[in-house]
């Protein structure tokens, strides 16, 4: 199902570090939902400026899913995760670890912190996109998000 | 794919809903999904903490995988047990969602702000609602990994 | 003082006296007073005094503590028990040599009627050489243990750390292929073929690596285990491979084993899996049975009717990505076998196999029964 709920595109924040990763996930969303904005943060840092509105990203929308590695520079994943959950206004967002662990201790942890799910990169390509589709299928289209504030 | 653990175990899902109705749809769609997924029924918030908790007659009630919870219930709103259970440390890690009638914005802010893990409305036709198990069955039960409780042997 | 003079007194004592000098180990005879009146050469050399210097000495000279201790412990034997016993029940106290060195001893005391009352006849072993040999034992293991460790550990982090590349490797000559495919030449079709190939194979090696470095580290506790719930588990897992193969698989009942449940499931997955795998034409069937050894611990056997395999090989086959057929042949990476073999050494067991070829093939493994025999 392609067209946006309600209207409106979707727009994902994708907080992951590695290249190769950020232009197959473009690719995969692509054929699941060209219609979908992905914006891409390389690091924990660039996404909480992202998600708080600030410097270049002062006019940033407020994405209506996180897609979240765990595995980043500087900032780690899951501090990423649990600024997000502790703060009032980011909370709401959905935000999904996806990344290539799949250690029941780093799942654990970021239930804990309560991501609201948790993804494990799938070696296979076909499994890659079957998940990418999957996301759009229940998070894009399925689930009803919280409306987003606008911006400042 | 089937919805099963590594170990063999079948998938163990929470139904908090009070309407008959809705429960046996709600059961007809997981049959169609997938008929090995083991789907608990309790009609009350209460029930429900029991359930979750083991106590009185859900001493033996295995730790369901997933939890799907109407909002609008009897005795226990469903917020209140979605409170509960976020702010219980072992029950917290199980992924809640609310499955719910109410389309109000106020209803949906409220369950992500008590962290639900989503919050999906009922759909009133039943194609639409069968595609939606199928949905949730698909992503939550075959794709997402999910906290595995701790051996305790 | 009580002692006794050479060439005093019956024919009984001379024979005790004569076999206190004969004894292997020290022997020391001590007194309600705790002072020694009689020693054999033995004791002489063990603790570097001449039998006079010792004569009439507390014996808490030579055994500064514990000595009592044991005295207690050993009140009711009587003589001729205690000299005839294995010392390797004594307990392990430290001796004091003349030059005020101290050595590991191990001693048995056993009481001595005599006509001047009770005295206590303690048999002395130094147990230095048994020490060290302990000690060097245990340092061994320990040492053995961690090498384990540290493979298991480089065996798992090599495998996980080079899936992230490969994947990219993987995918992206995928995606090249899916997008490009008829649009170069024929030749960069081949070549772009081969890396995909090359990638996924790497892929499925890794992950086997992976399965196979896991085998070993999550050396969890054994318990109760019901193989067949475990064999039944197994065949639920193979459905897929049962159905389309049409295979018989049939079984005797089984045992209750100590055994990691999961661990057990997946041996006899690889097993079995094996079996239907490498048929002959026609129906295969695998039949799975067990029965109690000598020393009390039950063998499985998996027997099936398929290929068979060449004797010079039954070490072989056991080793890591060992194969003995073509790719295009028969499909996996070899592994099956070294983790099942892994999987049943880290139970106490071994695993071994039978076969002909042309015949089928018998693969035995042992495992512990459980207390609660079903």
């Amino acid at each position: 199902m392609k067209a946006a709920q309600n209207g409106r595109t979707k727009e994902v924040l994708l907080v992951e570090d590695s290249p190769g990763d950020v232009r197959l996930m473009q690719e995969a969303f692509h054929s699941a939902n060209p219609s979908i904005h992905l914006y891409v943060a390389s690091d924990g840092m660039e996404a909480m400026a992202f998600l708080m509105h600030e410097g270049i990203h002062v006019h940033a929308h407020q994405p209506d899913l996180i897609l979240l590695d765990l595995n980043l520079p500087k900032m780690d994943g899951r501090e990423v995760l649990a600024r997000i959950k502790g703060d009032v206004r980011l909370k709401t967002i959905p935000t999904v670890v996806l990344t290539t662990s799949d250690a029941e201790a780093d799942i654990a942890k970021s239930y804990q912190l309560q991501a609201n799910c948790y993804l494990s990169k799938p070696v296979q390509l076909d499994a890659f996109e079957a998940l990418v589709k999957s996301i759009n299928d229940f998070w894009l289209t399925k689930v009803k998000l919280p409306q987003k504030r606008q911006s400042g | 794919m089937r919805a099963i653990q590594a170990d063999g175990r079948p998938m163990e899902v929470l139904l908090i809903e009070d309407s008959a109705g809705d429960v046996r749809l709600t059961q007809e769609a997981f049959r169609i999904a997938d008929p090995s997924i083991h789907l608990h029924v309790v009609s009350d918030g209460k029930e429900a903490m029991a359930f979750l908790k083991n106590e009185a007659a859900h001493v033996h009630a295995p730790r369901p995988d997933i939890i799907l919870l109407d909002l609008n219930l009897t005795k226990m709103d469903g917020c209140e047990v979605l409170a509960h259970i976020k702010s219980n440390d072992n029950l917290k890690t199980i992924p809640t969602m609310i499955l719910t009638t109410s389309e109000a914005e106020a209803d949906v802010v409220r369950s992500y702000r008590l962290q639900a893990n989503c919050y999906l409305n009922k759909p009133a036709q039943w194609d639409a609602f069968e595609s939606l198990v199928k949905s949730i069955n698909d992503f939550w039960l075959t794709k997402v990994k999910l906290p595995q409780p701790s051996h305790v042997e | 003082m009580i002692t006794r003079e050479l060439g005093e007194s019956n024919e009984s004592d001379a024979k005790y006296r004569g076999l206190l000098e004969a004894a292997p180990d020290a022997m020391v005879v001590v007194n309600q007073d705790g002072e020694i009146v009689l020693l054999n050469v033995q004791a002489e050399k063990q603790f570097g005094y001449r039998r006079d210097e010792l004569v009439g000495q507390k014996v808490k000279n030579i055994i500064p503590e514990g000595f009592a201790e044991r005295l207690i412990a050993d009140a009711l034997r009587s003589a001729e028990d205690a000299l005839a016993q294995q010392i390797g029940t004594g307990i392990e106290l430290t001796g004091r040599r003349k030059d005020g060195s101290g050595f590991p001893i191990e001693i048995m005391l056993s009481p001595l009627e005599s006509a001047e009352g009770v005295l206590v006849t303690a048999a002395i072993r130094d147990i230095t050489k048994r020490k060290k040999a302990e000690a060097n034992l245990l340092q061994k293991v320990e040492e053995l243990n961690r090498s384990n460790e540290e493979l298991e550990q480089f065996a798992y982090i090599a495998s996980h750390d080079l899936q992230e590349p490969l994947r990219m490797v993987a995918s992206y000559t995928q995606l090249l292929s899916r997008r490009y495919k008829g649009q170069l030449d024929s030749d960069a079709d081949d070549f772009i073929a081969f890396a995909v190939d090359g990638a996924s194979r790497m892929q499925r090696l890794i992950q086997d690596l992976l399965a196979y470095s896991r085998a070993g580290t999550k050396a969890k506790h054994l318990f109760d285990t019901s193989s067949e719930e475990a064999l039944q588990q197994a065949l639920v897992n193979l459905r897929g491979a049962i159905e389309e193969s049409q295979a018989v698989v049939t079984h005797d009942p089984l045992p209750n084993v100590l055994a990691d449940e999961m661990q057990l499931i997946q041996v006899f997955q690889n097993l079995i899996g094996n079996a239907i795998k490498y048929q002959n034409p026609g129906v295969p069937r695998v039949h799975i049975s067990a029965a109690k050894n000598d020393e009390m611990k039950w063998i499985f056997s998996v027997r099936d009717n398929g290929l068979g395999i060449d004797s010079q090989y039954f070490e072989k086959i056991f080793g890591m990505f060992q194969r003995l057929h073509k790719r295009e042949e028969f499909a996996g990476t070899g592994i099956g076998l070294a983790i099942c073999k892994k999987i049943v050494e880290r139970h106490g067991g071994r695993i071994s196999v039978e076969s002909q070829l042309g015949h089928g093939s018998t693969f035995r493994f042992a495992l512990a029964g459980s207390e609660r025999e079903s």
